[in-house]
């Protein structure tokens, strides 16, 4: 025994030994990488690829977007108002400016009579004048701010409240006119009065000369040469100041009508600018509108665009969620055969009807292996119907009543 | 078959009592492996020599100068051995005693002794083989069974028993039993194989034995011949 070990020596039999166990875990352990590459794509149902952003996002962003515009729109709107608004105020402005220069005119026209009220009127005149003036420089840095402001409505906001205010400190200064009218009006009336005491004085004067004449008359018809030259001359005087008065009135009734056609004309004048005014604000209103329409258009535009580039994308998710719906649940019931290898590769071809029920499931790429073939069919059988097919649209439901379903056993354990 | 199914992933996740089978089993393939090739050496090593000896014996050599002629710390094997064994008691006993029996009789019991310790060397580790043939499958059960206990025990705290929580657990099991039957299936075909190779060698170094002694004894018989005539 102890001769025949030393002869043939245990050496070279370990050695061997351990190279036929390192060879057989070898083939145990290479079969792994050869068969892992097989399955490239270890996805069993082929579908197309599903973008990152996910179909609820891409919801959120088209409400983003259409609550953007709506904010847009309401700025508009708000913009729109304010210089509504400011418009109106203008032309409320420019009214009560109107109706106070009528009632300066009025008040001037009342006092025509009167040359001291011509004055008055005339200084009425100077302050509306110098007022309009002042309210029509407002009203343009209000129509620029307005301009100017379309960003911004609070901007407009203090801008109408500035107008209002101007509209205020006008009110004030018309009330300031009205009581200095009113006081030109009492001095007319004072004035009025005056004269009406002088007529009388002048007509009781004129009947006592009458009475003094009659007496005259009575007493002494001897003095009737002097007093019909008397009454001549008083007749005379008064006819003279007849003459005079008429020649007065007709001068200030041409002053008067001088005036008042003045007045027209610079009413005119007003109106002409008033409308002139009104008009340039239209315009600006109009080419400010059209500009809000051109915008809000541009606008419409982009967020139907983003719309119509998230519904697509929410169609096409749909489609591929609806892809996933049908790969998990035809996974869920797939039972893979116990000797299916990692290469096989079967087709099914899927037909649908309209409520997602499955009219049939036939093979149109057999794998060779025939009970792989069955059981990728009897999943498909198994997961039907898929009621999912319902809540896509029309194009899609049509699209996916007939598919393709590629079973590998990839990723099935 | 996924990457966690891989044999080598299960062997290193299974139990500590799968694992030690396993190590066991590993080693008791390895050894019968060992025994396996240095056995399949020493029989063909052995049969050459038994084959060289056979036509150099039968070729007509005298026996004296077959004895003699042997180079120094020369250890004989097989039929060879037998012979020399034989060979030199017979030298040694026939001068000491003119009996015939007794020189075939002691001529016998060398031969025996030499043929038994060539039996022992021939079936040396084979022992070992047949124990690793008969007893690896049974560990490999065990560690099976040890798993698939293991498994159970698991799926009985489990929510659902569902078969990929069952399916690592048995694959597992599984293979301390493949691994059994790795280290059985070439112990028991090379048992049977070396076996039969060693029992035919030794069916002929009893025929050598058996044809020597005859030698020996027809030499014997003209001798007492000689010496009765």
């Amino acid at each position: 025994m102890a001769k025949r070990n030393r002869r043939v020596g245990y050496g070279l039999p370990v050695v061997l030994a351990i190279a036929v166990h390192v060879v057989a875990l070898l083939m145990t352990m290479l079969r792994l990488p050869d068969s892992e590459p097989t399955p490239s794509s270890s996805s069993v149902v082929q579908a197309t690829l599903v973008s990152d952003v996910t179909a609820t996002d891409q919801a959120q962003y088209a409400q983003e977007a259409r609550a953007r515009t709506a904010q847009r729109q309401a700025e508009e709107a708000a913009q729109a108002a304010a210089e509504q608004e400011a418009q109106e105020a203008a032309r409320q402005a420019a009214e009560q400016q109107a109706q106070e220069e009528a009632q300066a005119e009025e008040a001037g026209r009342q006092a025509a009579a009167a040359q001291e009220e011509a004055q008055a009127e005339e200084a009425g005149r100077q302050a509306a004048a110098a007022q309009a003036e002042a309210a029509a420089q407002r009203r343009q840095q209000a129509a620029e701010q307005a301009a100017a402001e379309r960003a911004a409505a609070e901007k407009q906001q203090q801008a109408a409240e500035a107008k209002r205010q101007a509209e205020a400190r006008a009110r004030a200064d018309a009330e300031k006119k009205r009581q200095v009218e009113a006081a030109a009006k009492a001095e007319a009336e004072k004035k009025r009065q005056a004269e009406e005491k002088a007529k009388a004085e002048a007509e009781a004067k004129a009947e006592a000369k009458a009475e003094a004449k009659a007496e005259a008359k009575a007493e002494a018809e001897k003095k009737r040469q002097a007093e019909e030259k008397a009454k001549a001359e008083a007749e005379a005087k008064a006819e003279a100041e007849k003459k005079r008065q008429a020649e007065e009135k007709a001068k200030a009734e041409a002053k008067a009508k001088a005036e008042a056609e003045k007045k027209r004309q610079a009413e005119e004048k007003a109106k002409a600018e008033a409308k002139a005014k009104a008009e340039a604000e239209k315009k600006k209103a109009a080419e400010a509108a059209a500009k809000k329409a051109a915008a809000e258009a541009l606008n419409n535009s982009i967020a139907n665009e983003q719309e119509r580039i998230a519904n697509a994308q929410q169609s096409d998710q749909a489609s591929n969620s609806f892809i996933n719906l049908v790969k998990r649940a035809v996974e869920d019931r797939w039972h893979l055969p116990a000797n299916a290898d990692n290469g096989l590769v079967a087709q099914v071809r899927v037909r649908l009807g309209p409520s997602g029920e499955l009219l049939a499931a036939s093979i149109t790429r057999s794998s060779g292996n025939p009970g792989f073939d069955r059981s990728a069919t009897q999943a498909v059988e198994a997961a039907a119907p898929f009621r999912e097919l319902q809540q896509l649209d029309a194009g899609l439901q049509r699209r996916f009543r007939d598919f393709n379903l590629k079973f590998t056993p990839g990723d099935i354990q | 078959m996924n990457d966690s199914m891989s044999i080598p992933h299960l062997i290193m996740n299974a139990s500590l009592v799968v694992q030690l089978v396993m190590l066991l089993l590993l080693a008791a393939s390895v050894a019968s492996w060992i025994v396996i090739f240095q056995r399949s050496f020493a029989l063909s090593r052995a049969r050459k020599a038994q084959k060289a000896f056979d036509e150099r014996f039968w070729s007509g050599v005298d026996l004296n100068e077959l004895y003699r002629d042997v180079p120094e710390n020369y250890e004989a094997q097989g039929s060879e051995h037998v012979f020399r064994a034989g060979f030199r008691e017979f030298n040694r006993l026939m001068p000491k005693t003119r009996s015939s029996e007794a020189v075939l009789d002691g001529v016998q019991r060398s031969q025996r002794v030499a043929l038994s310790r060539e039996e022992d060397s021939l079936n040396a580790n084979l022992t070992l083989l047949a124990t690793v043939a008969s007893a690896s499958p049974y560990i490999g059960l065990f560690g099976t069974v040890w798993g698939i206990m293991g498994s159970f025990q698991s799926l009985s705290m489990a929510q659902q028993a569902t078969l990929s929580t069952v399916a690592p657990w048995i694959a597992e099991a599984l293979v301390a039993t493949a691994m059994g039957l790795f280290a059985a299936i070439p112990a028991v075909i090379f048992y049977n194989r070396l076996s039969s190779i060693a029992s035919r060698l030794l069916g002929e170094y009893e025929d050598f034995a058996e044809e020597f002694h005859s030698i020996l004894h027809r030499n014997l018989q003209g001798r007492g011949g000689n010496q009765a005539a």
